[in-house]
């Protein structure tokens, strides 16, 4: 198993991380720069960095606007999966006759992928009326199988007698699952968080199908809509990019655990 | 009614009230558009109209009169096919982050780096990189004397759909380095020190015990690749938004346009079942391929 040394190994390792970090720095460096980005040969360090093209995101478009629909459909995805994938697990660790059934059927709907559905998910949307709207942006999102499971497993884990003792105090089921099961299950609760924001912030093709107005529209149709408009002509839609970036960057730097525990277990059940 | 059963039916409404928001939003986003995709394919409809049975008319269309179901069809697997070349680059990056490495988290922290981005903002980017002028690899191209006429790489018949596969590729490639580490963190140490005993080389210790052990986990990243076709919808659609012509042309991009661009919801609905036999059917196809068994895949 061990080579002889471990330098061929690194060298290897260091050209494919400089290639892969290859398109980060160019658009950073691409948003930082002032001069006319167009000129060739492109200069591979800014010659004048500065944050010009980052204020020019906040006058030339809508800015503030598509940041306060991501973060309100994001908010709603994550509160409102949260609330339902507790109480679908939960429900799923007790045993009751169509278990089995529902276990199936939930594992068979993840082999559904959310792409095939669009055209139905756009009328029945349409039906209950809340196109061109937040929730109907969050709504698919609401509920997600695999955190379902994660958190069934994760209250499986916790001890029967616990729950026993709770149960004899008199407490009742909700109280049993917040005051009990939950502390209990941080990392469950981390998952399904981190798994929500990244899908409902980097959503696209759902967003683009259920919003009419420009006042609707999240980061990423705005960003799409930026490129459109000014066919790409200014570093302000870079510095856009890497505005979109940073939060999603940030939370799977911070919480890199819990992110590919839950994207395993998801490809894993999948 | 006693003690108990009066419990037991608390307990059961319990159930079925902490069930019901899921299984509604599950009923409502997967279950029921899959039957009323079937429906729709074999009906004349649009919104203004009732629906009129037809039979095969949307598939005869396609199959028959539409060029660019085919090239969109021919794209999907072309784009599907080339996953392989990715799964087996980031096999060879996670053998390599795999064992005692020093700074093997670093490693596989910067090849992930790239999988959790907005796809859209990748798309971006990457138009960006193949720019004539201001893009990185014209300029690397040309300053090494390799072309020396700035290459349109999205604008070429031949090259666009290559180019966005890369693109792709770079996006992808750490998540089946995760699903590829999670695999061979499963093999049992003491087969190769066995074989190591044994005196069996390098090659074939990789050969006989890491790939038939590690089956189940390529399986998954097959899978991965062939949805990924799906999902690349936001790639196509910033970085050539299916041109020049059709040349990157996927069927889900084509979906969108035919439901949205040009209203036919009856026609896109019959694509959508077609897309959908064509994930069932490689499905199964990559099963048997990794021995059949890799569904059971549980830990």
């Amino acid at each position: 198993m061990r080579p002889p040394s471990a330098w061929p190994r690194h060298v290897i390792m260091i050209v494919v991380s400089i290639l892969m970090l290859i398109p980060f720095y160019w658009v950073l460096k691409t948003s930082l720069t002032g001069e006319n980005i167009y000129a060739y040969p492109p200069r591979l360090i800014p010659a004048d960095p500065h944050l010009f093209n980052y204020v020019d995101v906040w006058y030339l478009i809508p800015f503030p606007r598509y940041l306060l629909n991501s973060v309100i459909v994001s908010a709603m995805a994550i509160a409102g999966s949260l609330l339902f994938n507790v109480a679908a697990g939960y429900a799923l660790t007790k045993d009751f006759p169509a278990r089995r059934w529902i276990v199936l059927l939930l594992l068979s709907c993840m082999l559904i992928p959310f792409q095939a559905t669009i055209i139905p998910a756009y009328l029945i949307t349409s039906w209950l009326g809340v196109l061109d709207s937040w929730l109907g942006i969050a709504l698919p999102l609401l509920s997600t199988i695999i955190c379902i499971f994660i958190f069934k497993a994760s209250f499986e884990a916790v001890p029967r007698s616990l729950i026993d003792a709770a149960r004899v105090d008199g407490l009742s089921e909700w109280r049993i699952v917040v005051r009990i099961l939950l502390p209990l299950s941080k990392s469950a609760i981390a998952t399904n968080v981190i798994l929500t924001f990244i899908w409902s912030w980097n959503a696209f093709l759902w967003p683009l199908i259920v919003t009419r107005t420009p006042e609707m529209q999240t980061l990423p149709l705005g960003l799409a809509r930026f490129l459109s408009v000014m066919e790409d002509t200014t570093g302000a839609l870079y510095a856009f990019v890497v505005l979109v970036l940073i939060p999603g960057l940030a939370i799977f730097l911070m919480a890199q655990k819990e992110f590919i525990r839950g994207l395993t277990s998801g490809a894993t059940k999948g | 009614m006693t003690w108990f059963e009066r419990k037991r039916t608390r307990e059961m409404a319990l159930v079925a009230c902490f069930l019901l928001p899921s299984l509604l939003i599950f009923f409502l986003y997967r279950i029921l558009p899959l039957g009323w995709n079937v429906w729709l394919s074999f009906h004349a409809w649009s919104p203004l109209k009732p629906a009129k049975w037809i039979g095969l008319e949307n598939y005869e269309e396609m199959v028959l009169d539409d060029d660019v179901f085919w090239d969109a069809l021919s794209n999907t697997l072309i784009f599907i096919g080339c996953a392989p070349l990715a799964i087996a680059a980031a096999l060879a990056i996670s053998l390599l982050v795999n064992s005692d490495l020093k700074g093997a988290a670093i490693y596989r922290t910067i090849v992930f780096l790239s999988y959790p981005l907005m796809t859209v903002a990748v798309g971006i980017i990457w138009r960006w990189l193949y720019d004539e002028r201001g893009g990185f690899i014209n300029y690397v191209l040309r300053s090494a004397g390799i072309v020396d006429q700035p290459v349109k790489f999205l604008q070429s018949f031949d090259l666009a759909l290559p180019s966005v596969i890369l693109a792709d590729f770079w996006q992808i490639l750490g998540f089946y380095m995760i699903i590829l580490l999670t695999g061979l963190q499963s093999i049992p140490q003491h087969l190769y020190e066995a074989a190591r005993v044994d005196g069996v080389p390098a090659h074939a210790r990789f050969l006989r015990i890491t790939l038939p052990l590690l089956r189940p986990s390529i399986f998954l990243c097959i899978v991965v690749g062939i949805l990924n076709s799906f999902t690349s919808f936001d790639l196509i659609y910033v970085m050539t938004n299916g041109g020049p012509g059709h040349a990157t042309e996927l069927l889900i991009t084509y979906i969108y346009k035919a439901g949205f661009g040009q209203t036919r919801f009856d026609y896109a609905a019959a694509l959508t079942v077609v897309q959908f036999l064509l994930l069932i059917v490689l499905t199964v196809f990559a099963n048997r391929l990794s021995g059949g068994n890799a569904g059971s895949l549980e830990r």
